[in-house]
């Protein structure tokens, strides 16, 4: 218990330093914010025409797919808002800033995670919400579920990104890798999930698990299901064990210096 | 006395993977070849190499990002690898290369964030805060953003916040790379300040022979992963740092020099560049020689470059020592 | 002219260095052409319909290939335009022999046509491996192959106007955002026209973007003579047009320049 106060202090630290620094270039933060904003809501007039025209796709309505949005993008908004060194991790390993990290006394992974926020990540997190609460107008208890269901998938993109950039410990150039994969993930995770059938089904719920961002809080929040909001956590969880699990096993590689240039 | 730092027989070898078409070979390369040392609680000790002779690693292995091949080290009775996060609280680290401090946000903002992520209690910080404000005199610049300050400023905070927890040793790397002469001379003053005022142990690594001698008390030169020379600053400066280099320019052309200990390295028209042996003649007495043969118009004087003086640790044979005036500082305890 | 020419040889040849990045490109078409594989697929089994707007489900898959293509192949017009303004490098090109938004026109599309036919080979594998060969009219590949470089065009001369505002806008990545993702939407790159609600259509297809992406891509599948001639003068007059504001805005700006010197 002490152990999480603890880092719930630092957490709350991290997020008002990052969030005085983002606001050091005001102009340049809200441009930001607000890009992601427009760019996010081209998809939803996609989603909107799409829907004109076919009003349900495998039983999937406009408000599916708008919530299925505002889920994804405020999920992955969160998780980067907070923790946006995850998207920096390859970096990170590869030119050596992780023995910055390694000097303090906390837990490398997380303390490392809360290090920076990225600005346009907080145009996600709004935009999500705004277009959740303006299109699909919920009553309290699905809102409430909404807001859980988003730190289950700000969890996931953490995992996940964790996971993939983690590779970094372990190929010269997993940069490029672990971007694609995570184009992979997002772009999966922003289409109905019915559409995808068969092995691909399959590879969405393990290796790009982007199904527990698409499928299992979408469904849990149109049948109010505890159950599959369950699911999601569940599957939240799991990715996050294994992305940390993945980090940890590359840190003793970094720390036996097998992937360190010679200097000095 | 006890020792803040001891490291015994430590190794440390690189496995080096070379990919040559589409075979791969990998050669071991030892970064640290058996380094054993002591430093005793409060000193201050200066660790220089050339490039690639292992500092880097070495401090590595002394500050627990990296485990050793073999060979022991405590630091401050903790082994670094095995107990990183509570070694943390208690050492200190300055990288002269990479900041800790925010850049667009003011030091205070640093400070703050600090405080929470070593979990000082706020009475204790707001005290120990004030008080390296006041002996580091950020005052001025406290609630300016880090990327308004000038270098010396921001390495004078970056020292301050890596003593901000009240660590008993610090790691300096490099810590006056970049800086002018007067920023680099007042971050001296302050270190060795900090050293004998708070008994702090200081290890320090620089390209800087200046460095070395204003802030070390003792100095490990390592080379090929191994040390090849530890003694007190004050014998080396002696032996090793006795010359140095003054550059001349004159109005018009001066009468030549003869004095004993004067060397003319170089000279192109009425620019002279002289090599002076302190030990054989003062560097008063060779100034006012200078200003006798000619008018001057400039005039530096400079250490020779640390590079030069390891070099000269392999080739020259040790002048014996022990033969020249004591100095002031003799009276401390054991090298090794 | 045939300076312009090597300017844009040159740029292709420094373009072909990144070949790195078509491993990226070939992984983000692969998802996003399997999605849509998906998509068409079940919405066409649940209209039971052959075709949609118009178009198979293998057209359909073709069309998006062509205009993710297109969109895919964009060089940073607006932000080259933007930083020689800012940084007076535009100034110093005018005492080249050489016209400025030529220059930057031949650049831009040694860069941009090579980039399409890198995206578009790899589209067409994965179209190929997901719905097979397209039946391709001659006569269609022709008119595409006429329209692509108006198309090209006439994003050019809107992106460079963009990128003219910088001289009175202290940031246009925001209307260069606005407008890219006009161009997506409008423009008809993941659905076509026809599948746009009736009032649009009318609209739309006066409007520059579809004449940008949705028109040679819809040309491409279908190969339609009466569609192509109205695109090609949709291309036309909004060429003509954009280049005559753009004529008034470099004058306008150049005299800005000289006054203000910069």
């Amino acid at each position: 218990m002490n152990w999480l106060t603890s880092y719930l202090n630092l957490a709350g630290a991290y997020i008002k330093i990052n969030t005085k620094s983002l606001l050091a270039y005001r102009g340049a933060f809200i441009s930001q914010m607000v890009a992601m904003f427009i760019n996010d809501f081209v998809w939803i007039a996609f989603w909107c025409l799409f829907f004109t025209r076919f009003p349900v796709v495998k039983g999937w309505g406009v408000n599916d797919v708008i919530t299925l949005w505002a889920i994804a993008a405020s999920g992955f908004g969160l998780a980067h808002m907070v923790m946006g060194n995850a998207l920096m991790l390859p970096g990170i390993i590869m030119k050596g800033e992780l023995d910055s990290w390694l000097l303090y006394p906390r837990a490398v992974l997380p303390h490392l995670l809360l290090g920076r926020s990225s600005a346009s990540s907080w145009g996600d997190a709004l935009f999500g919400i705004v277009v959740y609460a303006v299109f699909v107008k919920p009553d309290l208890p699905h809102f409430c579920l909404f807001l859980a269901l988003i730190c289950s998938v700000a969890v996931l993109f953490v995992g996940f990104s964790v996971f993939t950039g983690s590779l970094a410990f372990f190929m010269g150039s997993a940069d490029s890798v672990s971007t694609q994969l995570r184009i992979a993930m997002i772009t999966f995770s922003t289409y109905p999930s019915p559409i995808f059938q068969g092995f691909v089904k399959i590879l969405l719920f393990t290796l790009i698990p982007a199904m527990f961002v698409s499928h299992l809080p979408v469904s849990a929040l149109r049948h109010m299901s505890m159950t599959e909001a369950l699911y999601s956590f569940a599957g939240a969880l799991a990715v996050l064990i294994a992305g940390v699990i993945m980090f940890y096993t590359g840190l003793g590689r970094y720390e036996s210096g097998n992937l360190m240039e010679m200097r000095g | 006395m006890e020792n803040a730092v001891s490291v015994n027989q430590l190794v440390k070898n690189f496995v080096l993977k070379k990919r040559d078409g589409l075979r791969w070979s990998s050669t071991q390369v030892k970064a640290v070849d058996g380094i054993t040392l002591a430093i005793p609680k409060g000193q201050s000790v200066a660790f220089i190499g050339p490039n690639g002779a292992g500092k880097s690693t070495t401090i590595k292995m002394l500050t627990g990002i990296l485990h050793p091949t073999s060979g022991d080290a405590t630091v401050l009775g903790c082994i670094p690898w095995k107990e990183r996060t509570r070694l943390a609280r208690r050492i200190g680290v300055v990288f002269g290369q990479r900041s800790q401090l925010w850049y667009h946000l003011p030091p205070r903002d640093t400070f703050e964030l600090l405080s929470k992520i070593y979990e000082i209690k706020r009475d204790l910080f707001e005290s120990r805060r004030d008080m390296l404000i006041e002996r580091f005199q950020l005052g001025e610049f406290l609630d300016t953003p880090v990327r308004k300050l000038s270098l010396g400023q921001r390495m004078r905070a970056e020292v301050a916040c890596s003593l901000l927890h009240g660590p008993q040793v610090i790691f300096l790397d490099e810590p006056t790379i970049g800086l002018d002469v007067i920023a680099r001379q007042e971050l001296r003053d302050l270190v060795r300040e900090w050293n004998q005022e708070n008994g702090v142990t200081v290890f320090l690594t620089s390209h800087d022979a200046g460095d070395i001698q204003h802030v070390a008390k003792r100095v490990i030169v390592i080379n090929h992963g191994r040390v090849v020379l530890d003694d007190k600053v004050s014998r080396v400066r002696r032996q090793y740092l006795r010359e140095k280099v003054l550059s001349v320019k004159y109005a018009d052309t001066p009468e030549s020099i003869t004095l004993e200990g004067v060397k003319t390295l170089k000279e192109s028209g009425h620019a002279f560049k002289f090599e002076v042996d302190t030990l054989a003649v003062s560097i008063e007495r060779v100034m006012t020689e200078i200003m006798r043969i000619g008018t001057v118009v400039d005039i530096t004087i400079e250490d020779p470059p640390l590079e030069e003086i390891i070099a000269h640790i392999y080739s020259a044979p040790r002048v014996d020592a022990g033969e020249e005036e004591p100095e002031e500082e003799e009276s401390e305890e054991g090298a090794t | 002219m045939s300076k312009y020419f090597y300017i844009a040889l040159t740029s292709i040849r420094s373009k072909l260095a990144y070949f790195r990045e078509i491993g990226s490109k070939t992984i983000f078409l692969f998802v996003v052409l399997y999605i849509f594989l998906c998509l068409w697929r079940v919405t066409f089994a649940e209209t039971n319909q052959t075709t949609l707007g118009g178009l198979s489900l293998k057209q359909m898959l073709w069309y998006l290939v062509v205009t993710e293509s297109i969109i895919m192949s964009l060089p940073p017009i607006a932000t080259l335009v933007d930083q020689d303004v800012r940084t007076g490098t535009l100034a110093m090109q005018l005492v080249r022999p050489m016209s400025y938004p030529l220059n930057m026109l031949a650049s831009t599309s040694g860069e941009r046509v090579l980039s399409f036919v890198i995206n578009f080979i790899v589209g067409s594998i994965i179209a190929l491996m997901f719905v097979g060969p397209l039946d391709l009219q001659f006569q269609g590949f022709v008119m595409f192959l006429l329209l692509l470089p108006l198309s090209f065009a006439l994003d050019f001369t809107i992106y460079f106007l963009i990128g003219l505002a910088a001289f009175w806008l202290e940031d246009t990545t925001g209307l260069t955002l606005i407008y890219s993702r006009m161009t997506m939407i409008l423009g008809g790159m993941l659905i076509p026209l026809e599948l746009f609600p009736e009032g649009w259509q009318q609209v739309l297809r006066i409007l520059p973007f579809s004449a940008i992406v949705y028109g040679p891509a819809r040309i491409f599948v279908t190969g339609d003579l009466s569609l192509f001639l109205s695109i090609l003068a949709q291309q036309f007059v909004a060429i003509l047009l954009f280049t005559f504001v753009i004529c008034i805005v470099y004058n306008t700006a150049l005299k800005r320049v000289f006054s203000h010197g910069g």
